[in-house]
């Protein structure tokens, strides 16, 4: 495989010299420019030598509401005058630490809850040669309401349906239940699986999608940590069932920690026969690997993840055909996100009636959430859906930090856009989300309180998708940097009447033209952020552009007007 | 009824009937209907990246029609509002960041983009354009690049990938980063492209162009021009795509010479490059093979002298060259007693002109009638990437110019024909591009070169800056010092120009020194000659000199000629002086740049950076260890380094010689030729003629470091 090749010469390395590319080309009659262009699109890789220092300062959504910015300004005065190939400091992308923010990646090892003298000791300590790493408190398995098996036996679902075999009451379960995927898109299941079941195709895979990256999402990292054997018979049974023998669970590489735990229970399956050729002794097979990510929120699109595992760049494929028909390998794949394999145990232990009545107010099952942002008590809370969002805000994550008030708060981190605070009651539901303008998503509340600037937000969150953008389409690639420019713009004031109204229509242009036209879902809510925020928040924007004022004294700051640091990934 | 295994939808309102697995595009296009699109080429797997054939199909969002499969009962709507309005913000989100009009509206007025821009009425984008220049890259000579044309609609890759099966270019970075690369991301011109023009072709804006050499086409008789369909029928040119080759029909004619005809003559400035079909043709040098020398006594100054033409028989100079080989360019080299050779077919002659615009080296007459293509530069680049002619041409070399070559280094002289025979086949014959470079400092020495076209540039960096320590051309040879020495690289060695050196493996090297003694004690030699030379320019530049001085190069001299303008009366005696020393012709103009109250006058500062040097096609000006220059005796009066030299200290001396006649071929008469001069610092005297004529004490001449650091006081020069 491509990545494992490159990351073993970055290994050896350091980086990925031109003459080992070479070689390596030439062993594997790899045409170069495969080789550069898949190397240059992943910000794993280095194309040069990496100073011995690297600071990469996370500054989305619930990092930049605690401090990024002021943190990063404040490391950009000490670090002034470092020599590049000692120090170099560039802004990285969500790194899933946003219930511990604000989070900084040091030579690739992540470090939370930092401040800029911890991050000035662990940048000097790299750039005496040492390795700084993180420390991994070990964290005692949480028992979850979703655990069917509690204290007892695992895997009682899959011991039962190796003997009964009654695959199409699986699927009849599952469409009853109604269960819909829990990585953002909603989409019911049970189709998913039978449009796979159906094929004719003998080989076909099942593909776990545990790269949740986005801005605010945590909750898959929760759930890997204390429930990764629902997530494994949830992909087993899944094979079982769509006659699937090979599984690929696709983490993001900034989760070592939950890659350990996650293998360590492959290999207690695997020892008890729960996994691999002859399932408890069957003639059920089915294999399970880990594939680790080489970054990027963009391989978390189910297409572009599997051009991931095929090796190439992360790009989205036209649909149709879709993954159930032809996915990797061009073979029929089930994709799902780690949250919805965690249920599909849940609902066959459990049965259907009690994934119904485990919502409130009609809505079904429960739902891991990740809160952060201003809160008091960030974390991944366990909540039956339909809970109202004030509870999950104020009951679970202890309400507003610091006893200030409620501005806004994204129920899924910068694609569902902000709502302000009035519409806090609205239920954590697929459907009232909807109905306010947002959704729900893959669950990720990040939590906004007085003092933050809403015009900031929405600029923050489009510069998020800018950098994240694969850059396949044209819509996303041009129209996700010309939507930063344009909100830059207002962020700055000084315009008139009408140059605002221009301005205006060719956001609206612009928005219905990405919406409309990417090939993928990232360039489609790219216009999310700024259109909540007119919709919600629109006098803010308006003080800032007719007045040249931010009411909440953000946009026109010192930390803020800081040149945007080189992105990782993306030439400066 | 649908026919059997047709479906039928309606594509804006009307009912179509097409096969299954046809794309919504095909489908319209099949019925009359069109769908503009900038990604997408009939010959090419759709990619839908440019968005432009977005249709409604009634589904959430609008799909591409070029990758969207036709479906039973499918509603397509190619052109509703919201459908054209998408595509209008798609075009001005393209031009907002396209620089109109681009390389191809301007040469063809065929660039897609603008012109569907133009259709959409799109005056001017309203996006804030792109701030940052995505670069240019010039390296082909076939092809230009320019990515802030470039759209990245893929369809370059593809030309190159599924049409060519080349495999070269590709996208690197991602998002709004991303752009076209070719291989390691390396410049067009050195990647293993072959410039078979299919990206160029495949292109729908500026991004890749075809570069022709503007206003060249070349001249031609009647039957001379080749078309794209008989060029195809050459072997060299199958791979090759026939719109490039269509674009570059002027740039290559078949000739014919009639026997005693004139193919190319020295020292005339050209830009072709010659390929013979049939015939045989003679290459000479028909300057007298000589230098001036200025004859007269050591007494008597205002004595009018002479200067007269004299080969190294007569006048033995110190550290003149003793080469018995002149190169010339082509695959063979002139010997120094009789600068004659043949050329026949198969042999390609006149590349360093063609590449690097260089004045011819030698003359080229048919000795038969000749038939031969004459080239442009884009035409010979994509000749040579062609493999098989490589390798022939390389054959060519190997067969004859490589033994000549080896042994026209007099060091190499004993080597045995057995020794050569293995070179022959073990030596690599490589090339480089301007500005790539060859060898380090500091890096493992792991072969050893010697130049075979173009010119290679020695530098050794000092703290605070780099010396250029000598221009290599044909014929010298580098790389001796670190295999002899401490293995690692003293210097920096990097292609001026267009560069071939044939490459000596590091085994083949020790191998040769360890059977060859005189060779190895030669070789060491010239390296401890050549570093203590370095050594000493290094010494010279420990003072780092002041802004001013700098800027008006001052320091670049080593040796000035100053006038004291307190005491000059503008008289004029130096130059009178230096015009009598040196046959009326002068070599010193009383003016210059001034300094305090000294003006520097013109003459030859023997620069740290000698430009002079770079492009003698015959490689017959260098320098001495004193770094005086000196011109060899096969100079052909091109004139180039006196063009080079930016103080303008090297002329050109006529002189009256018995030549070819060039209306009557044999015959002989006076013709004038020209050899070039400089600033001898009148050696043959004990002070120069121009200080020792001065009545008023006001010329100088002086090391500027010594002299303008005495004048600026202690921490005038740093």
């Amino acid at each position: 495989m491509i990545f494992d090749e490159l990351r073993a010469i970055q290994l050896r390395c350091g980086y990925l010299p031109k003459a080992e590319l070479e070689a390596l080309s030439e062993r594997t009659q790899t045409p170069l420019y495969q080789l550069h262009s898949v190397a240059s699109f992943y910000p794993h890789f280095h194309l040069a030598p990496p100073a011995k220092a690297e600071v990469r300062v996370c500054d989305d959504m619930s990092c930049h509401l605690n401090g990024s910015c002021e943190l990063r300004a404040e490391l950009h005065r000490r670090f002034a005058g470092q020599r590049p190939d000692d120090l170099q400091m560039k802004n990285v992308s969500c790194l899933g630490r946003c219930d511990q923010a604000p989070a900084v990646a040091v030579n690739d090892e992540i470090f939370v809850h930092v401040n800029a003298d911890r991050v000035e000791e662990l940048a000097r300590l790299a750039m005496h040669g040492d390795h700084p790493r993180a420390e991994h408190p070990h964290v005692p398995r949480v028992a979850c309401a979703s655990d069917p098996y509690g204290d007892g036996e695992k895997y009682g679902v899959l011991r039962r349906l190796v003997g009964s075999r009654d695959w199409d009451a699986v699927l009849a379960l599952l469409k009853e239940a109604e269960l819909r995927g829990m990585g953002g898109a909603g989409f019911p299941t049970s189709m998913k699986w039978d449009l796979v079941r159906k094929q004719s195709d003998p080989v076909k895979y099942i593909v776990c999608n545990a790269d949740e990256s986005e801005p605010g999402t945590i909750k898959d990292r929760f759930i890997i940590s204390h429930l990764p054997h629902l997530v494994i018979e949830g992909m087993v049974i899944a094979g079982l069932v769509t006659g699937a023998k090979k599984g690929i669970f696709y983490i993001r590489h900034e989760y070592p920690l939950q890659e350990e735990i996650f293998g360590e229970e492959l290999r207690r399956c695997a020892k008890s026969g729960m996994l691999g050729k002859k399932i408890l002794g069957s003639d059920l097979d089915f294999e399970l690997e880990v594939f680790v990510s080489p970054g990027g929120y963009i391989c978390g699109e189910e297409s572009a993840l599997i051009e991931a595992i095929e090796g190439h760049r992360a790009e989205p494929r036209n649909k149709p055909p879709f993954p159930g028909q032809l996915g990797l390998w061009q073979k029929p794949t089930v994709i799902n996100n780690v949250e919805t394999f965690a249920n599909v145990p849940q609902i066959l232990a459990r049965g259907v009636e009690w994934f119904k009545s485990a919502g409130v107010g009609g809505s079904r099952g429960l739902k891991f959430v990740g809160v952060s942002g201003q809160v008091e008590h960030p974390g991944v809370f366990e909540v039956p859906m339909g809970t109202s969002m004030s509870d999950v805000i104020f009951g679970h994550a202890g309400g507003i930090r610091g006893g200030k008030k409620l501005k806004a708060f994204a129920p899924s981190g910068p694609s569902s856009g902000y709502l302000p605070a009035s519409l806090v009651d609205v239920k954590l539901d697929f459907k009232a989300l909807a109905d306010v303008g947002s959704m729900l998503g893959s669950g990720a509340i990040v939590v906004c309180d007085e003092t933050t600037c809403m015009l900031d937000m929405a600029l923050n969150s489009t510069k998020f998708y800018r950098n994240e953008s694969c850059g396949k389409c044209v819509p996303c690639r041009m129209g996700s940097q010309k939507m930063v420019e344009l909100i830059t713009r207002w962020t700055q004031g000084g315009l008139s009447d009408s140059q605002f109204a221009a301005d205006l229509q060719l956001v609206e242009d612009l928005s219905a033209a990405m919406s409309q036209t990417s090939i993928c879902g990232l360039g489609q809510i790219v216009p999310a952020p700024i259109q909540s925020v007119l919709k919600h928040f629109r006098a803010e924007v308006e003080a800032h552009v007719f007045k040249g004022q931010c009411p909440s004294g953000i946009c026109f700051s010192a930390a803020n007007r800081l040149a945007e640091l080189p992105r990782v990934g993306i030439r400066p | 009824m649908t026919p059997a295994g047709l479906i039928e939808l309606t594509i804006d309102g009307k009912a179509v009937q097409v096969p299954p697995g046809t794309t919504v595009f095909d489908a319209a296009r099949m019925n009359g209907i069109s769908i503009p699109t900038l990604c997408h080429l009939q010959s090419q797997t759709p990619v839908g990246v440019c968005r432009l054939c977005v249709v409604d199909t009634g589904a959430r969002v609008l799909g591409a029609a070029c990758v969207r499969p036709v479906e039973p009962g499918m509603k397509v709507q190619t052109n509703s509002e919201k459908v054209l309005a998408a595509r209008k913000t798609l075009l001005e989100l393209l031009m907002a960041d396209h620089p109109s009009p681009c390389a191809r509206q301007r040469h063809s007025g065929d660039c897609e983009l603008e012109t569907l821009a133009k259709q959409a009425g799109i005056a001017a984008s309203r996006f804030p354009r792109r701030t940052i220049s995505r670069g240019q890259d010039d390296s082909s000579l076939a092809i230009a690049v320019d990515h802030d044309a470039c759209i990245l609609c893929d369809r370059c890759i593809r030309g190159c990938d599924e049409i060519k099966s080349n495999f070269v270019l590709g996208r690197m970075g991602k998002g709004y980063s991303a752009d076209i690369a070719f291989d390691l991301n390396a410049p067009m011109g050195d990647s293993t492209c072959i410039s078979c023009g299919e990206c160029m072709v495949s292109c729908p804006t500026g991004a890749l162009t075809n570069k022709g050499v503007a206003g060249t086409a070349l001249a031609a008789g009647p039957d001379a021009a080749l078309t794209a369909e008989e060029l195809h029928k050459l072997p060299v040119f199958a791979g090759v795509s026939g719109t490039f080759l269509d674009l570059n029909r002027g740039a290559i004619v078949r000739r014919r010479f009639r026997k005693g005809d004139v193919i190319c003559r020295e020292g005339d400035f050209g830009s072709t490059a010659f390929f013979i079909l049939e015939g045989k043709a003679q290459v000479s040098i028909s300057a007298p093979i000589a230098h001036v020398k200025t004859a007269g006594g050591a007494l008597g100054f205002f004595k009018r002298l002479t200067s007269s033409l004299v080969g190294r028989e007569q006048d033995n100079r110190a550290e003149e060259a003793h080469d018995r080989t002149i190169p010339i360019d082509a695959s063979v080299d002139l010997a120094y007693g009789n600068p004659v050779a043949e050329l026949g077919p198969g042999d390609l002659f006149g590349e360093m002109t063609c590449m690097n615009f260089y004045p011819r080296s030698a003359t080229v007459r048919a000795e038969t009638d000749v038939v031969a293509y004459e080239m442009l530069r884009n035409v010979l680049d994509i000749m040579q990437k062609n493999k098989t002619f490589r390798a022939q041409i390389d054959q060519n070399y190997r067969r004859r110019a490589l033994e000549n070559h080896l042994l026209g280094v007099p060091m190499f002289a004993e080597l045995s024909p057995d020794f050569i025979e293995h070179l022959r086949e073990s030596v690599e014959l490589v090339r480089y591009a301007p500005g790539q470079v060859i060898a380090r400092q500091g890096d493992p020495a792991d072969s050893f070169y010697l130049v075979r076209i173009g010119f290679v540039k020695i530098t050794e960096e000092y703290p605070g800056g780099e010396l250029v320590l000598a221009y290599l051309s044909r014929g010298d040879y580098f790389g001796e010092i670190g295999l002899l020495g401490g293995g690692f690289r003293t210097a920096t060695c990097t292609a001026l120009d267009h560069v071939e050196v044939v490459k000596i493996s590091g085994d083949d090297f020790r191998h040769m020194v360890a059977r060859y003694p005189n060779i190895r004690a030669g070789l060491e030699k010239v390296a401890a000659e050549r570093r203590a030379a370095n050594e000493q320019r290094l010494q010279m530049l420990e003072n780092v000199p002041l802004d001013q001085f700098l800027s008006q190069g001052l320091m670049e001299a080593q040796s000035l000629l100053i006038l004291d303008l307190q005491n000059c009366t503008r008289c004029d005696a130096c130059v009178n002086a230096c015009a009598d020393a040196h046959d009326g012709v002068t070599r010193l103009v009383r003016d210059g740049l001034r300094f305090e109250n000294y003006l520097v006058a013109t003459s030859c500062r023997q620069c740290r950076d000698p430009l002079c040097m770079v492009g003698c096609p015959v490689g017959s000006i260098r320098r001495r260890n004193s770094l005086e220059v000196i011109i060899e005796d096969w100079c052909i009066g091109c004139g180039l380094c006196a063009r080079n030299c930016p103080y303008g200290n090297i002329n050109l001396h006529p002189f009256e010689v018995l030549g070819d006649d060039p209306e009557h071929f044999g015959r002989k008469k006076a013709v004038v030729k020209q050899k070039a001069t400089s600033c001898d610092l009148c050696t043959h005297l004990k002070e120069p003629s121009c200080v020792y004529a001065c009545p008023h004490d006001a010329a100088h001449r002086v090391d500027p470091r010594k002299f303008f650091g005495q004048m600026l006081g202690p921490g005038g020069c740093r």
